[in-house]
């Protein structure tokens, strides 16, 4: 048996899919509509020198989710600390509540287990928020994407504005990332939200398949569950 | 070398010779009928028996042969039966080793739990029950471990399609204060997956009683991402190496890496050069240091809260650590440094600049050191804290198998570095330490001294490696281009990670690539005992004894 | 401050103003100067937290945006205001929405009496005193109905964290405090400043000044401890303790709700160093000019206040029952046994 083969009774198919791909280009929608934005109507030239400046606000300050997950996490707490020091461009303040948090950087592999809680902590956090994905763990499923239980790549779930690359990346990587997310930010430039592959979904609206049967008395109706097809992943 | 409690001559002649230490015929007879034949895996002999009679095997190996320690618990899937191995050794003296293989048929699994002789074993059968799908008769709680609830099939068995679609739920849990509690005044709390103590993704489901924590139990598999498959899909020689670096993520990469690279090189008959072994011991030895900072300094963020002093300090002497483990491999963190056969190169050039670097390092540590003891050991309100919280005592540890740090501070000597002898340990001069509190403090003290001793390895080998002749520097052994064992050879071989025992099973098939691979982590057992330590603790020091048993997800969950 | 009312109202057209404007303008301006102060103060709080951490860390902190990213203070706070406001589906409400505010308002309400120097001091009742802790003890009305309204477990365990800390601490603060009332003899606050303006004992050319600090740096120690536990800051922040209870009782409070929790714990902070630098280090006094009162007021709270971040950079926080237990059983007998000497000394000499 070759090594450049996957055996069978690991994976099928490598055929490419390309079908979440296509769901991800599609529905785009800006994520900047505060309701104090709002509340401002559509009065063009305060309006305007106003968004300037809330683009600043929010470029210039942020405060991070205290959020590790696997190897990324340690070059995340060597960013904040003493030599990289992230709270330099007014981003290393982590708050352990979601709550309070506008970045979510995502340091690590995501699992099928993890990703519906990860999708609830996401929504946890107050609008305008921005997810930075650091590692190709959670660009791609990284060393682990052949895994029969690994997520391909964060976005897969959520929404993501800046991917780092690195296995892990340095922390200057780290800070470059988050410096890029705080450009793209006071410029205005707003990444597309889609309809991510995987949502989180009431039992009872899953269509009904074989494993929605199978599972029928274990799980209650109302119960929100997340469905992988994993044939379809990229 | 020298050890701290037992003279020295005591242990030498088993080191030289381990596996003729162990009267495999009297342990056969003492079994008896329940043995069905006799296997010989690398590193122990191995009895089969029957599945309807693993306990009374089981506790007459532990109660009259005295094998204390259940290393391990290794599941598979033959094409024709299932398999359940448990490697045992002893925790006097780790070479002595035994192995109990219980097949059952394929058609219908079915074989009788350990747990009643090892505690320990609950939670290595739900492993094999989840991932390769063997059922444990007798099992207290057999549900999945590392999968969620609703998985579909057993992921390391041999029909499993991994293409299927799969269904994970995310449930609500309750609102305490919409519960009646005037029938009780207990109060389920899910600490984690995502909460700042936990240290990753972990999931604490912990009943509490006001602040006072009536139980915990540990929810782990938020981040399995499938070490074994991985493993098992690469080849031995190159493919299989970069993994070991992300169990235990805490900077331990090079111990991982050393793990596979013996048992590896024991199943293929590879021996490494001299220089290569000290070359080693070095990097692994700065490994050791940099993942103990980081504990000390995670454990010191649960007591202090926020990101505070002692934290920056620990990760301020990590980047010196990381810096010369940089120079030395070429990565921060993720080093793939150790090859089959030695290392994949020598040491950068110029040497006497490395050296340099790693000295004013070493010469830095003692006042380092001294700080953090001024800083948090000898602070009152840190003892207040810490001595006598989240105690283990020798015999809960052993009956979960905790290794490590965290055995050595219950006071079990127990090193395999000394015991087990690899790489070059044996021709140093350094001491294992152990500590009787069995307390967060003790764990703290055990991490913090052994921080010191592996200085004194590190200078050893500096020095040993400044004077090696220059046509001698030997960093790789002659390793055949493609790794093919005998067909079911079958090994079991640990060495003393970061955080404890880490283990390898591998049986080969004949190919490039192991037909099983599983790995024994030393947090997966250590975090098996936290509920022993922390019932009728405190909240706060619940949080603390986590902090204190050092776990990496990671390495946990695989 | 007493002039401005006037000048006010001439500029408004009375050649004298009748009384009632001068009093209603005088407490309108006041007010406004000493509010927006404060919260300017507090606002720079987190960004000073920020800066002081840093320097006991080894690091820089902030340095984008203005010199040491000043100007991240503003655009942290109108980030945090403009954030999407999120009630959670289980909140109890009302009471969730009153909660952020009542922090704030008693530390606002509890300056009203201290006098800040350089004749700002907005009211000087003769219960001074009583009026300042019994206002500044509003705030744990705020924390258990904020904890409790949440519907989160961690929110419920800080907040009842947060109440036995106050209730535990709210007594050796007062019993301290008396220690000083003793000596001084009265209640106002003003008048508390006021005899503490001698010399205790000249060294040579270094005249100590008869702060009462010096005079009894016992109850100094104690009240400052005390006032620790007060604020919940280390080691006695068990209250919010992030690695613990994720943020207590303001885990589930975001936006502007988070900020006037946020704004209420740190004018908290400086509430309690103001009385702190009240009853023991002189109020106002220094050396220089009588107009200079201000700023030493101000240079006392910060020191104060550097204090507290110094704690929390270096100190581990205690459990809960430790907690409880140097606070009933260390510091209430400690408080008394200063009363009662304290009362023994003033009667023997007086």
């Amino acid at each position: 048996m070759s090594s450049d083969h996957p055996r069978d009774d690991i994976i099928d198919t490598t055929a490419p899919q390309t079908k979440t791909r296509e769901d991800r280009m599609s529905e785009v929608d800006s994520r900047f509509n505060s309701t104090l934005r709002e509340a401002f109507g559509s009065t063009p030239f305060v309006l305007t020198k106003f968004d300037a400046f809330m683009d600043w606000v929010r470029g210039s300050s942020m405060f991070m989710l205290q959020f590790g997950i696997a190897c990324c996490s340690i070059e995340m707490m060597h960013t904040y600390a003493v030599k990289h020091d992230l709270d330099r461009f007014g981003s290393g303040v982590p708050r352990a509540s979601p709550r309070q948090a506008d970045v979510m950087i995502v340091p690590g592999t995501i699992v099928s287990k993890f990703a519906p809680r990860m999708k609830r902590v996401y929504d946890q956090m107050p609008e305008p928020k921005f997810v930075v994905n650091m590692g190709s763990c959670s660009t791609s499923g990284g060393p682990f994407q052949q895994g029969y239980n690994v997520v391909k790549g964060a976005e897969e779930v959520i929404p993501v504005d800046i991917h780092i690359p690195g296995c892990p990346p340095r922390p200057e990587a780290l800070v470059y990332g988050i410096a890029k997310l705080q450009e793209r930010v006071k410029n205005g430039e707003t990444s597309p939200v889609t309809v991510k592959p995987y949502e989180l979904e009431q039992f009872g609206d899953l269509e009904k398949d074989e494993l929605v049967e199978k599972l029928a008395d274990d799980i209650d109706e109302e119960t929100l569950v997340m469905r992988y097809n994993w044939a379809d992943s990229p | 070398m020298s050890k701290t409690e037992e003279p020295a001559e005591d242990a030498e002649p088993e080191a030289t010779e381990p596996v003729g230490a162990v009267d495999y015929d009297a342990l056969e007879a003492l079994l008896g009928d329940a043995v069905v034949r006799r296997e010989s895996h690398l590193n122990a002999e191995a009895f089969v028996v029957r599945a309807d009679r693993v306990q009374d095997a089981l506790s007459t190996l532990k109660v009259e042969a005295g094998f204390d320690h259940l290393s391990n618990v290794s599941a598979q899937e033959y094409h024709d039966r299932f398999e359940s191995i448990y490697h045992l050794k002893k925790y006097d003296d780790p070479t002595q080793e035994v192995s109990v293989v219980v097949p059952t048929p394929r058609d219908d699994p079915v074989s009788q739990s350990a747990e009643p002789v090892f505690r320990t074993a609950d939670w290595h059968e739900r492993e094999a029950y989840d991932l390769v799908g063997i059922d444990y008769d007798e099992h207290p709680d057999l549900r999945r471990i590392l999968l969620p609830e609703t998985w579909q099939g057993h992921p390391l068995g041999r029909d499993y399609n991994q293409d299927k679609p799969q269904i994970v739920e995310f449930e609500e849990n309750v609102n305490p204060l919409a519960d009646d509690h005037r029938e009780s005044d207990t109060m389920l709390v899910n600490i984690g997956p995502h909460h700042p103590a936990t240290h990753g993704v972990l999931h604490l489901e912990t009943v509490l009683d006001g602040e006072t924590v009536l139980d915990v139990e540990p929810d782990i598999g938020y981040l399995h991402r499938c070490e074994e498959q991985m493993a098992q899909s690469g080849t031995y020689r190159h493919q299989i190496m970069p993994y070991p670096d992300r169990w235990d993520y805490g900077s331990a990469g090079i111990l991982n890496e050393w793990a596979y690279a013996r048992v590896a090189e024991d199943l293929n008959d590879i021996e490494v050069p001299e220089y290569a072994q000290v070359v080693r011991t070095m990097s692994a030895e700065l490994c050791r240091i940099a993942a103990h900072l980081l504990a000390l300094g995670t454990f010191c963020l649960d007591i202090y809260g926020d990101f505070t002093a002692i934290f920056m300090y620990a990760m301020r002497d990590r980047e010196v650590v990381q810096n010369i483990l940089e120079e030395l491999t070429g990565q921060r963190m993720m080093f793939n440094y150790l090859r089959l056969g030695g290392v994949v190169w020598d040491l950068p050039e110029s040497r006497e600049e490395f050296f340099e670097m790693v000295r004013e390092f070493l010469a830095e540590l003692p006042s380092r050191v001294d700080e953090y003891h001024d800083l948090i050991t000898e602070n009152e309100l840190f003892q207040l804290r810490t001595v006598g919280t989240g105690v283990l005592d020798a015999e809960t540890a052993k009956q979960y198998g905790v290794t490590g740090p965290v055995a050595r501070a219950s006071g079990i000597d127990y090193d395999l570095r000394r015991d087990d002898p690899y790489g070059y340990y044996e021709h140093l001069d350094w001491d294992v330490i152990t500590d009787d509190g069995g307390d967060n403090y003790s764990r703290l003290l055990v991490r913090m001294r052994e921080v010191e001793q592996s200085a004194r390895i590190i200078q050893q080998c500096v020095d040993l490696l400044e004077e090696w002749p220059e046509d001698e520097r030997e960093i790789q052994a002659n390793v055949p281009r493609t790794l093919n064992p005998e067909p079911d050879a079958e090994v079991y071989r640990a060495v003393e990670g970061a955080k404890g025992e880490l283990g390898i099973y591998i049986r080969s098939d004949g190919t490039d690539k192991p037909a099983r691979f599983k790995i024994r982590s030393p947090c997966f057992s250590n975090l098996q005992a936290l509920p022993e330590m922390a019932r009728g603790e405190y909240v706060p020091d619940l949080v603390a004894t986590l902090g204190s048993l050092d776990i990496i997800l990671g390495e946990v969950d695989r | 401050m007493a002039t401005t009312p006037v000048s006010i109202a001439e500029w408004l057209g009375y050649a004298t103003a009748p009384l009632w404007l001068q009093i209603v303008l005088a407490a309108v301006v006041s007010g406004v100067v000493v509010t927006v102060m404060l919260t300017t103060s507090a606002l720079a709080g987190p960004w000073a937290k920020r800066k002081i951490t840093a320097m006991f860390t080894d690091r820089i902190a902030i340095n984008r945006n203005g010199p040491a990213g000043i100007f991240t203070i503003a655009a942290d706070a109108v980030r945090l205001m403009s954030k999407e406001l999120i009630i959670p589906d289980g909140a109890d409400r009302p009471a969730f929405d009153i909660a952020p505010a009542v922090l704030p308002l008693s530390a606002l309400l509890g300056f009203a009496v201290i006098p800040m120097g350089s004749g700002l001091q907005l009211a000087d009742p003769e219960i001074g005193l009583v009026y300042v802790f019994a206002v500044s003890s509003i705030a744990s009305v705020g924390m258990v109905v904020g904890g409790y309204a949440s519907g989160n477990k961690y929110s419920l365990l800080g907040s009842m964290r947060s109440v036995a800390e106050s209730i535990a601490y709210e007594i050796p603060l007062v019993i301290t405090a008396a220690s000083v009332v003793l000596l001084a003899g009265t209640l106002r606050l003003s008048d508390i400043v006021a005899a503490q303006q001698g010399t205790l004992v000249s060294l040579g050319p270094i005249a100590i000044p008869a702060w009462y600090g010096f005079l009894n740096p016992f109850a100094l120690a104690l009240f400052l401890v005390a006032s620790l536990a007060e604020v919940g800051r280390n080691p006695f922040d068990i209250g919010e303790a992030p690695t613990e209870i994720v943020g207590g009782y303001i885990t589930e409070y975001s936006s502007i709700y988070f900020v006037l929790f946020f704004l209420g714990e740190f004018l908290h902070i400086f509430l309690s160093a103001a009385v702190l630098t009240t009853l023991f280090l002189g109020g106002p006094a220094g050396p220089g000019p009588a107009w200079l009162g201000i700023v030493w007021f101000g240079v006392k709270i910060w020191a104060v206040f550097l204090f507290t971040q110094w704690c929390r950079a270096a100190v581990p926080r205690v459990r809960i029952d430790q907690m409880l237990e140097i606070g009933w059983k260390g510091l209430l007998v400690l408080s008394f046994a200063n009363l009662v000497l304290t009362a023994i000394i003033v009667g023997v000499i007086a």
